[in-house]
């Protein structure tokens, strides 16, 4: 077993428990307390739909903060996700439109997805354009290319099976068992095979990383694939549970990601943070979202919140990874 | 990169080989073309209107050449856009400000924006790409928590003359765009200022230790960058008549398309205002262009998204060729 | 048997002319240097002087454009880290590379973890092999579960030596390993160097610290500029000859040094203290004064010119300038004070390589070429063709890139922009260190010059040569105190050399 392969394992075995716990316990206990408080201005928050339907509707984000979350624990950051999210899931509804077999059109997004963001990260580590601005412009091409394709149509009269999203799995909705099980694969990953723990390697010391037998470039290609991955994942996720596609990016999306794997507990400047994190994270900015209708706080504030939130959150984290570096670390 | 082993320079004379110049002639074949595809193209009419709409963006790629020649970035600019465009109309809306006031407060409040920037990036040291999309999200959060996703109508005929009027023919805010294209060209290159964004770009760290005000005159490019989104706001709401909370979206990606497009390394150290106006002029170009052939607005950003990423990948292939 | 008595006459490690050059730069010119079984065999030098690039070659990170490796007699090619592993090569950097979130236990079985069924990693097994290395080096205060994250830096030290050693590592490198330790994880560093002696593993410490080469090796190398000096066994040498024989260079035609009249102090510093490497420093120079600053790698001496200059300002303490008390919080207030500061490290702090000659010298000098911020283009040019006529640097023109430029021309450069300014005092931080035999005439010329015009000195040197040759005092620094202060008659290279490494007569106060 190489270098690498080992560090994810060991890591995923106590490490994990010990010192990241307490990222993931504060989240989980943000995510309870909230709801608390919330019940107790506005109970009807609490009420079971309520809180289904803020899980369901979603999950989606949580899933493409997975990928996210690698992405950025890479040393890398992407942007384009959310125009990505919209045409995957405009192909997705038009090929079940068109009378394509259901499963294709719940593949294709998924290699679609894969293959656009695994060429980005082939030009981001072998052409060594910083990754900004090759997923800058990339969301442009998806964005606009998706505009003048379909003219913002909507997409209606969606087959039946389609909707993947309405079934369940032994009682639990499909959005949340894929959640739930996308992020425990990908964190379990990440942990215990030496690809996953190379990401970790590759972001938070690069030296020391291909020391270890790491191919820095290979890693990089590999996290934007399996970004597309869990991004086509997302979209099938989102469009499986509309009536109406709109073939349109959802605005704001790539930041609601970004920000739930900021307030996870991935440091932006990369090599720390898990994906159970992320997911944590997501469900509280849903919640959060949800909380300031409950008490009757215009939604139109939300991204605002959401924005004071990852600069809050940003610049905690390197205010204390420069203290951290001070204090002797890395030197 | 061995220095010491470069070839000696070719016989061309130097500015002949310039990248602005290149991109100068590359314009105006395009010109040309367009010209006889389409005979309204090279009328002074569109060409003036062409200038019009090129002036937002204009405004704000000044300033962010700046930036991008120090090796950062900012890709809060749209956001600031929208947030003064919005505090422009809810101050005088809502505030009761007289009209003028609520000019200045909105270019304020963009010259804040920036600021904020240019503070935590110089005194946190967090790097500008990481700041500036968070604030990305504050600031659009802020623009849209404000209005409440109301527009603001009803401004005084006066009001529109920066964004519809003009002087002598001239568009009005072209002809602003034009003042400040050469006193940002004649700082870069003539002044201390230009010559210290060149040195923090080229070497950061010797650029301290030579005393020049590092982290005075990065704080001072951010600032700019707000406040010219600042001003864009201002021009924009005045061609457009109303102020709507969405305003400036996707404005970073022409912006930094345009200066990239330019000849400005993203990676620092070089570029010129000169070549920024002439990526400016290309990408308004290919919008016209595109617009004039059929193809509807949305779509071009597809191709500005693809001509950023192509000119990145020709700068940094020539750059390899040249080590 | 008789295999095993050859062999251990051979030696563990051999290299022989070891040739290595990067773009620009001769990092190591025909290098030899061997190390047996069971022997600790000290590389010492100065920085620049090679020993880092030579450990990479070892531990495969580089190849050699030229010579030969050989392990055991027998010659050895790595073309990767990992050939150099499965030679039972194990270096210990300075930057520790180990990995926070995980255990001691993991950390050290990077890589090899005992495996069980199915080709899983055997966590217990894995625990218990730490435990018995852990033993085997009587190391009581760590356990094989604690998180390396939270361990202070001698503890993860020793886990990295636990690391090299889980390899079955018969040559462990240490570069420069007790930078960061205190006195008692020095004494424990040394008592497991003892114990690896005794196991046959050949040891190859980096250090520049006498005192421990003196306390722990069997042998010294010493290499300067790149090549190798010489070797000599620890109990046959002194210290005063490793110093000779590390920042001694043949004694050029350093220019004469002339009298020149020493005014009143333009520098008086006092207590200045900043962490970490400045402790409490007081000195003063004067008006045509050459003060040289002595001292080994590390002591402090660029650290405590940051802080004058105003890169790293003071903590505490007091800064005086022609009797005038100044705060300096950044160079921008040093050079409005007539402070100049010509760099150690050239090509990252003293000159923007891509720009021109012609940019570069007026580079600390753009405030009194402009007015209203507009550059007097016509002034700026005169300035740099002065310059370059002054310093006699070989360039086509002002308008060539710096970076093209030889090393001696490079810092020629750096020296005119900051004499542009008129400074009242210049501290020089290495001014010569990789510079030709002419240049280095030149800026000696230069200083004598300068001095003789009123401009107070400040020169730090690792050259024992240039200090004395050179300096009408000489203060030396060690570990970011002052320690001894010299006028120029009594200065020699015994006495200065013998205060850099510490064994000098006088006795000094404990921190």
């Amino acid at each position: 077993m190489s270098a690498t392969a080992f560090v994810a394992a060991a890591s995923a075995r106590n490490g994990g428990l010990r010192r990241f716990a307490s990222q993931e316990a504060l989240l989980a206990v943000a995510v309870i307390g909230l709801a608390i408080v919330v019940g107790f201005i506005n109970p009807r928050f609490l009420a079971a739909r309520n809180l289904s339907d803020l899980l369901l509707g979603n999950a989606y984000i949580a899933i493409a903060a997975v990928g996210m979350s690698m992405v950025i624990i890479s040393g890398n950051i992407d942007i384009s996700v959310g125009a990505l999210i919209g045409v995957l899931a405009t192909l997705s509804g038009s090929m079940a439109v068109a009378g394509i077999p259901t499963v294709l059109c719940w593949l294709t997004p998924l290699i679609f997805g894969l293959s656009v963001m695994a060429a980005q990260g082939a030009v981001v580590a072998y052409l060594r354009i910083p990754a900004i601005v090759v997923t800058l412009g990339m969301m442009s091409i998806l964005k606009g290319g998706l505009i003048s394709v379909t003219g913002g149509r909507w997409i209606t009269d969606l087959p039946q099976d389609f909707h993947l999203a309405d079934r369940n799995i032994y009682g639990v909705p499909m959005p949340v068992a894929i959640m739930v099980v996308a992020t425990a694969l990908a964190a379990l990953w990440m942990r215990y095979s030496a690809a996953g723990r190379a990401i970790y390697a590759t972001g938070g010391n690069a030296e020391a990383a291909r020391l270890c037998g790491v191919n820095p470039q290979r890693t990089v290609v590999m996290v934007f694939a399996l970004h597309g991955l869990f991004a086509g994942i997302a979209a099938l996720v989102y469009a499986t549970q509309l009536r109406v596609i709109q073939s349109t990016t959802p605005p704001g999306l790539e930041l609601t990601v970004i920000t739930a794997s900021v307030v996870g507990g991935v440091s932006i400047l990369g090599g720390v943070g898990t994906v159970v994190g992320s997911t944590l994270a997501a469900i509280l900015i849903a919640e959060i979202t949800s909380a300031l209708v409950f008490i009757n706080v215009s939604p139109y504030w939300t991204d605002a919140v959401r924005g004071a939130l990852i600069l809050a959150t940003v610049i905690a984290d390197i205010v204390r990874r420069q203290r951290r570096a001070a204090r002797g670390w890395k030197r | 990169m061995s220095l010491a082993a470069m070839k000696p320079a070719r016989p061309l004379p130097r500015w002949l080989a310039r990248h602005e110049t290149l991109l100068a002639a590359i314009l105006i074949v395009a010109l040309i073309a367009l010209g006889s595809f389409n005979e309204v193209f090279l009328t002074p009419d569109n060409l003036l209107n062409q200038g019009r709409f090129m002036t937002e963006t204009g405004l704000i790629a000044l300033p962010m050449t700046f930036v991008i020649i120090t090796g950062g970035i900012d890709l809060s600019v749209g956001a600031i856009v929208g947030l003064c465009a919005i505090m422009l109309g809810y101050s005088w809306k809502t505030f009761g400000f007289p009209l003028p006031l609520a000019i200045i407060f909105a270019l304020g409040v963009g010259a804040l924006a920036g600021f904020m920037n240019g503070l935590v990036i110089t005194r946190l040291k967090v790097p500008p790409l990481i700041m500036t999309i968070a604030t990305l999200a504050l600031y659009r959060g802020l623009a849209e928590g404000v209005s409440q996703a109301h527009s603001v109508r009803g401004y005084p005929d006066w009001f529109y003359f920066l964004g519809q009027g003009s002087v002598f023919g001239v568009p009005t805010q072209l002809l602003i765009l034009i003042v400040l294209i050469i006193a940002a060209g004649v700082a870069l290159d003539r002044t201390t200022f230009g010559r210290t964004l060149y040195a923090i770009g080229a070497n950061e760290t010797a650029a301290r230790f030579s005393a020049l005000s590092v982290d005075r005159t990065k704080l001072i490019i951010y600032t700019l960058s707000g406040l010219a989104s600042g001003l864009a706001a201002f021009v924009l709401v005045s061609r457009v008549t109303t102020t709507r909370m969405d305003m400036g979206m996707g404005y970073e990606l022409d912006v930094i398309a345009a200066v990239v497009l330019g000849g400005t390394s993203i990676f620092g150290g070089s570029g010129t205002i000169w070549g920024t106006v002439i990526g400016l002029v290309m990408i308004q170009l290919l919008k016209n262009g595109l617009a004039l052939t059929g193809v509807k607005g949305d779509a071009t950003i597809v191709v500005i998204g693809g001509a950023l990423i192509l000119s990145v990948l020709i700068a940094s292939s020539l750059q390899r060729r040249r080590e | 048997m008789s295999d095993r008595m050859a062999s251990a006459s051979v030696p563990l490690l051999q290299l022989r002319d070891i040739e290595k050059t990067f773009p620009g730069v001769r990092a190591l010119s025909e290098v030899s240097f061997d190390v047996r079984a069971g022997e600790v065999h000290a590389l010492l030098g100065e920085n620049g002087a090679g020993k880092s690039t030579l450990i990479k070659i070892v531990s495969g990170v580089y190849q050699p454009d030229s010579g030969v490796i050989l392990i055991d007699g027998r010659e050895a090619h790595f073309a990767t880290p990992e050939d150099a592993k499965r030679a039972g090569v194990a270096t210990i950097y300075q930057e520790l590379l180990l990995f926070p979130e995980l255990t001691v236990a993991e950390n050290i079985f990077l890589g090899h973890a005992p495996r069980g069924r199915l080709g899983r990693i055997d966590w217990t097994a894995m625990r218990a092999n730490a435990e018995e290395l852990l033993a085997s080096l009587d190391i009581d205060d760590l356990a094989s579960d604690m998180i390396v994250g939270s361990l202070p830096v001698g503890n993860r030290q020793r886990v990295e030596i636990l690391r090299a050693l889980s390899h079955d590592a018969r040559i462990l490198i240490m570069d420069e390993p007790t930078a960061a330790l205190t006195e008692s994880d020095v004494m424990r560093l040394f008592d497991i160097v003892r114990r690896l002696k005794a196991r046959g593993v050949a040891v190859v410490y980096i250090s520049h610290r006498l005192d421990e080469i003196f306390a722990i090796a069997d042998r010294v190398t010493v290499l300067r500029d790149g090549a190798y000096v010489g070797a000599r066994e620890v109990a046959e040498t002194s210290a005063a000859e490793l110093v000779q024989m590390m920042v001694g260079r043949r004694i050029e035609n350093l220019f004469p040094k002339t009298a020149v009249p020493i005014g009143g102090p333009v520098l008086e510093a006092r207590d200045l203290v900043r962490r970490p490497m400045t402790k409490k420093v007081s000195f003063a120079v004067r008006r045509g004064e050459i003060v040289g600053l002595a001292g080994l790698v590390g002591s402090g001496r660029s650290e405590l010119a940051q802080t004058i200059f105003g890169v790293t300002p003071a903590e505490s303490g007091e800064i005086r300038l022609l009797g005038e008390t100044v705060k300096i919080d950044s160079p921008e207030s040093a050079r409005a004070k007539g402070i100049a500061y010509v760099p150690e490290d050239r090509g990252v702090q003293g000159l923007v390589r891509a720009m021109s000659v012609l940019h570069n010298f007026s580079l600390a000098a753009l405030n009194g070429l402009s007015r209203w911020g507009f550059i007097d283009r016509s002034a700026e040019r005169r300035m740099a063709e002065e310059g370059v006529e002054r310093f006699s640097v070989r360039t086509s023109s002002v308008d060539e890139i710096a970076g093209r430029l030889s090393g001696g021309n490079q810092q020629k450069i750096v020296l005119g922009k900051w004499l542009a300014n008129n400074p009242r005092l210049l501290i020089l931080d290495e001014p010569t260190r990789g510079i030709d035999v002419g240049a280095k005439a030149e800026i000696h010329r230069l200083m004598g010059e300068l001095a003789a015009g009123g401009v107070a000195i400040l020169m730090i040197s690792s050259e024992l040569p240039e200090v004395l040759g050179m300096s009408d005092r000489v203060l030396v620094m060690r570990e970011g105190r002052l320690v001894a202060e010299f006028d120029r008659a009594r200065a020699t290279s015994e006495a200065v050399g013998a205060a850099m490494m510490g064994s000098e007569p006088h006795v000094e106060k404990a921190a």
